[in-house]
This record gives structure tokens, sequence and C-alpha cells, in this order.
């Protein structure tokens, strides 16, 4: 991990890390409390989220997508494996300061007002009350409910509530923004509506790290992606390369440590598949040096393709729902298919 | 208090550019959970029933009841007979109305609050909830510290409330003011401090109320039993259960004895005992606490 500086001359004392999110084999196993009976939910993860990325996890419901992030917000304490936020280790609670985070499936308690709740979170946050009230003012208006500030929140529609816990995790102006299905439930006017505000975020460094079930909302909006899988990351890449429509994968078999390295510094995207490690390179010609270096290493190639295959099949092979349906052709949307992806996937 | 800041950057582009100190001050942190704790509280109407009750109470105290009856005491006992002897026992029958009137607030208040603060500890760690919670940069101990203190803020404004204004009501019709009456408040606080860490416990182990509830009226119930240790032990035949009713008598906290002390002092009869009554409810209360803060502290939510 180099040591470099993000923010032009700022703070340098405490950037240590090029990334927001950094994990090293973070593992959550569940205990079902009388039958001790063991369940996977992560998989010893490991995973980048460079400073200033818009980075999506994907994954089908239940792939654990939400237990990796409550793992990182100390919600959840890791069975193995490490985290750390902003190069300081996520178990220290001054590393979820620069934090803004939007669970899932909140409740945030009725009794607030609009302006309550960003007050009350804001102040856990350690901002001082003047900063708040002003603060208050322009967030409500940012998520548009600028009227709704001394509402009640039991009155507030499923959107809006989004909307407010938006709101809610800006407050502080954090520089890591963790959300989970921030448009589950919400009407597309007001996905569009996040999505607008999310997108108003841009060019400030701020990195944001989505979890989704719909393929849809991180292909428009974020420029890496992983793909989780009952807990095991299945890919991981940078969505510009999982986008285009030509590439080489390559597919390599006995990968030592060094053959590892070699990869991650070669690839755009990196699946595992059993005993062997899958790979694009955007041209034939790195295809060519890849191969060399990783034989010299000691790996076997195993098979080497020209791809033309998008995200969304990558999505859909993975979550390995629709070739069992057999009728790519007829799926209306990237949304619906996800949905049948989930709903067909790991649980129930 | 640390309040040691740092500038986070960089702004947002979309909403102000002015940067946010934000202090790691932990008084802040404890005073916003104290505040959404009574917020909480007034929201569910549980402050205002508490306080309505007790001015229920007041206003009993203050209409229906015939205090006049002390005065028609005083002036039926005081004209004929000596003086010296009628004011003693008339001093005395005011005190055993006092007291007898302490006692009662002292159940009632410590009962109603109970009730009203069952359900404040498991409803912070209902999940949606506590999740962004714990996700601001707050120690989980001092998140259960500040609903605890929340919670006895509530209680302890309400037995100020019912208890001074009884007091004054009682002085303000008879003339007769006892101020060790004013003990009440603080046993009656303290006494609720000590089973609200069992109300935590339960609350964190089981998330709760309902059962919460129970084990808090169940262990006043079981303290004022084990109390009654004069008469216990003769009836216990073996040894070794008269001296487990002595450990049980010497964990558990004392509600009985507490109310025992409150009623000497207003009898002014020196409670001599009332140290040990104090420190053993006062070590359960914190050993129970730090239990349920290393319970807390291991869950996932
Ligand atoms: N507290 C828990 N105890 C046991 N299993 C859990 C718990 N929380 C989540 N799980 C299981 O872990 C898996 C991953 O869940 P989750 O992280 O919520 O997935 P996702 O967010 O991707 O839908 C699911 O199968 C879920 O049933
Ligand atoms: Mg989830």
């Amino acid at each position: 991990m180099s040591s470099r500086c993000a923010f032009k001359g700022e703070n340098s004392e405490s950037m240590t890390s090029d990334y927001a999110i950094e994990t090293d084999g973070l593992q959550k196993i569940y205990r079902t409390r009388f039958t001790g009976r063991a369940f996977t939910a992560v998989a010893g993860l490991t995973l980048r989220v460079p400073i200033g990325s818009k980075f999506g996890l994907l994954g089908a419901n239940g792939a654990g997508k939400t237990t990796f992030v409550k793992m990182l917000l100390s919600a959840v304490r890791p069975t193995a494996g490490r985290a750390s936020l902003f190069g300081r280790d996520a178990q220290e609670e001054e590393s979820r300061r620069p934090v803004g985070y939007l669970p899932e499936n909140h409740r945030f308690p009725t009794y607030f007002t609009g302006a309550g709740m960003l007050d009350f979170y804001g102040a856990l946050s350690g901002m001082s009350a003047a900063d708040r009230k002003r603060r208050i003012v322009e967030l409500l208006e940012l998520v548009g409910l600028e009227t709704w500030g001394d509402v009640r929140i039991k009155k507030y529609s499923k959107g809006m509530l989004q909307r407010l816990g938006l709101a809610q995790a800006l407050m502080h102006k954090p520089r890591l923004l963790v959300l989970d299905e921030p448009t589950d439930g919400v009407d597309p006017a007001g996905r569009r509506h996040i999505r607008d505000i999310l997108n108003g975020l841009t060019g400030a460094g701020v990195t944001i790290f989505l979890n989704s079930h719909l393929l849809s909302e991180v292909e428009t909006f974020c420029d890496y992606v992983a793909i989780l899988r009952q807990g095991h990351l299945a890919l991981e890449g940078k969505m510009s390369s999982l986008l285009t429509k030509q590439g080489v994968v390559i597919t390599v078999r006995d990968v030592n440590e060094q053959a590892q390295r070699l990869i991650a510094g070669m690839a755009s995207t990196t699946r595992v598949v059993e005993d062997a490690v899958e790979f694009t390179v955007p041209t034939p010609l790195e295809a060519n040096r890849s191969i060399d270096v990783l034989r010299a290493a000691g790996a076997t190639i195993y098979s080497v393709i020209p791809t033309t295959s998008s995200l969304e099949d990558i999505f859909i092979e993975i979550t390995g729902s629709s070739r069992n349906a057999g009728a790519r052709g007829e799926i209306p949307g990237a949304e619906e298919t996800v949905a049948a992806a989930a709903m067909s996937g790991v649980h129930q | 208090m640390s309040t040691e800041s740092q500038v986070l950057r960089p702004p947002l582009t979309a909403a102000g550019s002015q940067p946010i100190h934000l202090s790691t001050s932990p008084l802040q942190v404890f005073l916003a959970l104290i505040w959404d704790t009574v917020q909480e509280a007034r929201a569910r109407w549980l402050f205002w029933g508490l306080f309505g009750l007790s001015t229920l109470l007041i206003l009993f105290f203050l209409f229906i009841l015939k205090i006049d009856v002390v005065q028609g005491a005083i002036s039926f006992m005081g004209l004929p007979a000596g003086a010296g002897r009628t004011v003693f026992s008339i001093e005395k029958f005011v005190r055993s109305a006092y007291m007898f009137v302490a006692i009662f607030l002292y159940v009632w208040g410590t009962f109603l609050a109970i009730f009203a603060s069952a359900g404040l500890i498991p409803s912070v760690l209902e999940p949606g909830r506590i999740g962004l919670l714990l996700s601001k940069p707050v120690s989980r101990p001092m998140l259960l510290l500040g609903r605890y203190a929340g919670t006895l803020l509530v209680v302890a404004l309400n037995n100020t409330y019912l208890i001074a204004s009884i007091y004054l009501i009682i002085g303000w019709k008879t003339d007769i003011w006892y101020h060790s009456f004013l003990y009440a408040i603080p046993l009656a606080t303290f006494n609720f401090a000590v089973i609200l860490t069992v109300v935590v416990l339960i609350g964190v182990l089981s998330e709760s109320a309902a059962l919460s509830l129970m084990v808090a009226v169940a262990l006043m119930f079981i303290s004022s039993l084990l109390a009654q240790r004069q008469i216990v032990v003769n009836l216990l035949n073996s040894e070794w259960s008269r001296q487990l009713w002595q450990a049980l008598y010497w964990i558990i906290p004392k509600t009985w004895e507490l109310g025992k002390v409150m009623r000497d002092l207003i009898l002014r009869e020196d409670p001599a005992y009332w140290i040990a009554p104090l420190w053993t409810s006062a070590a359960f209360g914190v050993a129970v606490f730090l239990g349920a803060v290393a319970r807390f502290q291991r869950k996932d939510y």
C-alpha cells in the first residue's frame, strides 16, 4: 500500500491510504443459537475501493452485501479478516467518523421530525449546533424536502424517507458514503431523484460504495463493480472494461501467489472459477504479454477466448438464472432480469 | 472533555461549501443520546403518562384527602390534655402519616417508572435503528450509557415533581414541614437506578420490553421476600439453605431495605444500617450494567 495524499496538501497526516475501503479476508460465519449450525454469509472477501471511486457491490438477495457493509461499520463482528477505512482499522470508532451510511430497511424513530432527525445524527457525528442548523437547511433543500423539515417522519412516504436517509448520510460531509440498496422500494421518479443527488456529489472526491441487487442501478452510476455470490467474490473490475464489448478472456490454472499478483496487475476483470482464474485483458497484445509472464511464473494457460460479453451477460451468468430459463431474448429489461435472478437465487 | 477537532475535506459541491468541523467530544454525544431518550419518552406518551399520573395523585392530595383531619386531631387532642405529652403524640401521628405517604409514593413511583422505562431500552436496539447508531463514531458502551442516563433522568424528574409537590401540599395544609420526607426523592431514584440496570441487561439479552418488565418487577418482589431474613432463617431447616438465603439477600438489590431506611429517616430513627443496603445495591447495579455492556459489545445487529 503506497502512501500518497489524496487531497492536495490538506490534512495529509491522517491520509495514509489510497483506499477508502480495504478488506483482507473479511469473513462472517453466522451460527444459529441452539443448533450451532454455521452459515457463511461472507467468505473471506478481499476488496479495495479506491478513494473517489463509485463502487457498486452487486449480488442477489442473500449474497452477503449487507453483512459485508455491516462489518465495515462495526454493526457485525467479523469472524475473521481485517477491514480498514481510509487506512484506519475499522474497529476504531474514529474510522467511522468520515463515513455516511444509509442502511437497508432502516426504521428511523417516528417521533423525529425531518429536521430533528438530521440534527440528532449530525450531533452524533460530532457536528456543532451551528453547523447542524446551517446544514439541515442545505440538505433538506438538496433532497427536495425543504417544506417538510418540521413534519414528523411518520407522515413521510417511503421515497421521502429514503431521501431523508440520504440527507442524514450526507449531513457531516462524509468522505465515504455507504448506501445499502438506496432505491429499494422507491418509485422510478424517486429513484431518479436519488440518482441525481448522487451524481451531484461527483467531483468532490467523495467515495461512494453502493450495495444493490439491481444491475441497472450499478451499471449507470458506478465506475467500479464487484459481484458477490453466496458470500464469494465472483467478479471485480472497472466498469469501463466490463462494458467494453471487446477483450480477451484468459483462463489460467495452477495459479500460485506470484501469478495471482501478476494477474491482479494486468487484468481489467478477474473471476475465480473453481480451481481456475479467469481474467480479461482489453487487447490481444496485452493477452500475449500476460500469457508470457504467467507461464514464466509457472501457471498453466487453459484457454484464451476473445470476448464480447457485456456486464449484463456476466451478471446473469454469475447469478445463474436466465440460462436455466433459456429465454434471454425475452427478458424485457435489466431490472426484471436481476429480480428474477434474485428470486431464484441462493435463498428460498 | 476532549474537544480536539478535525476538518474533513473536501466539501460536497452539491450542497454547501463551508468546511465542517467535527468534534470528538464524548460529552456532546452523551447529551445527544440523553436528549433522544427524553424525546422518545415524550413521543411514546411515557413522559406525559408518568407526569399525568403523578399530577392526578397530587390533585388527590390537594383536594380530596382531608388533611384537615390532622388539624382536627391537633385541636381534638390539644385542648383538653396536658401540653407536653399531647404535642409529642401529635407529632408522631403526623410523622406516621408522612411515612405512609412516603412509602406509598416510593412503591407507586418505582412501579410506574419500571413500566414506563421497560420499552425505552429495547426500542433502541431494534434492527433498522441500531445499525445506523453503531455506524456513528460512538462506542457501544456510550450508546447504552446514554440511553440509561436519559431514562433515569425522566424518572428522576418525575420523582422530584411528585414527591416535592406532595411535600409542599401537606406542608401547606398542615403547616408542619418534615424535610426528611424529601429523602424519598433520592432513595426512590436510587432504587430505580439499580432496577434499571436489570431492564438494560434483559433488554440487551432478549430485546423484549415485556420480559424486561417481568424480570424487573419479579426482582423487586424477590428482594422484598429475601429481606424477611429474621423470619425465614428460623423457618429454614438446613444450614446450606440458610446460607443460600443470606447470600441471595446480599447479592440482590435491596428495595425493601431502602424503603425502611426512608421510613426511619422520616420517623427520626437513626437508620444505623443504611450504608450496607446502599452499597450492595449499587454494586449489584454496576455489575449488572457491566454485564449488559459486555454482552452488547459482542452482539451482531
Ligand atoms: N443475524 C443473522 N443471523 C444469521 N444469518 C444471517 C444474519 N444476517 C444475515 N444472515 C444471512 O446471511 C446471508 C447474507 O445476508 P445479507 O448480507 O443480508 O445479504 P444481501 O444484503 O446480499 O441480501 C443471508 O443468507 C442471510 O440469511
Ligand atoms: Mg442486503
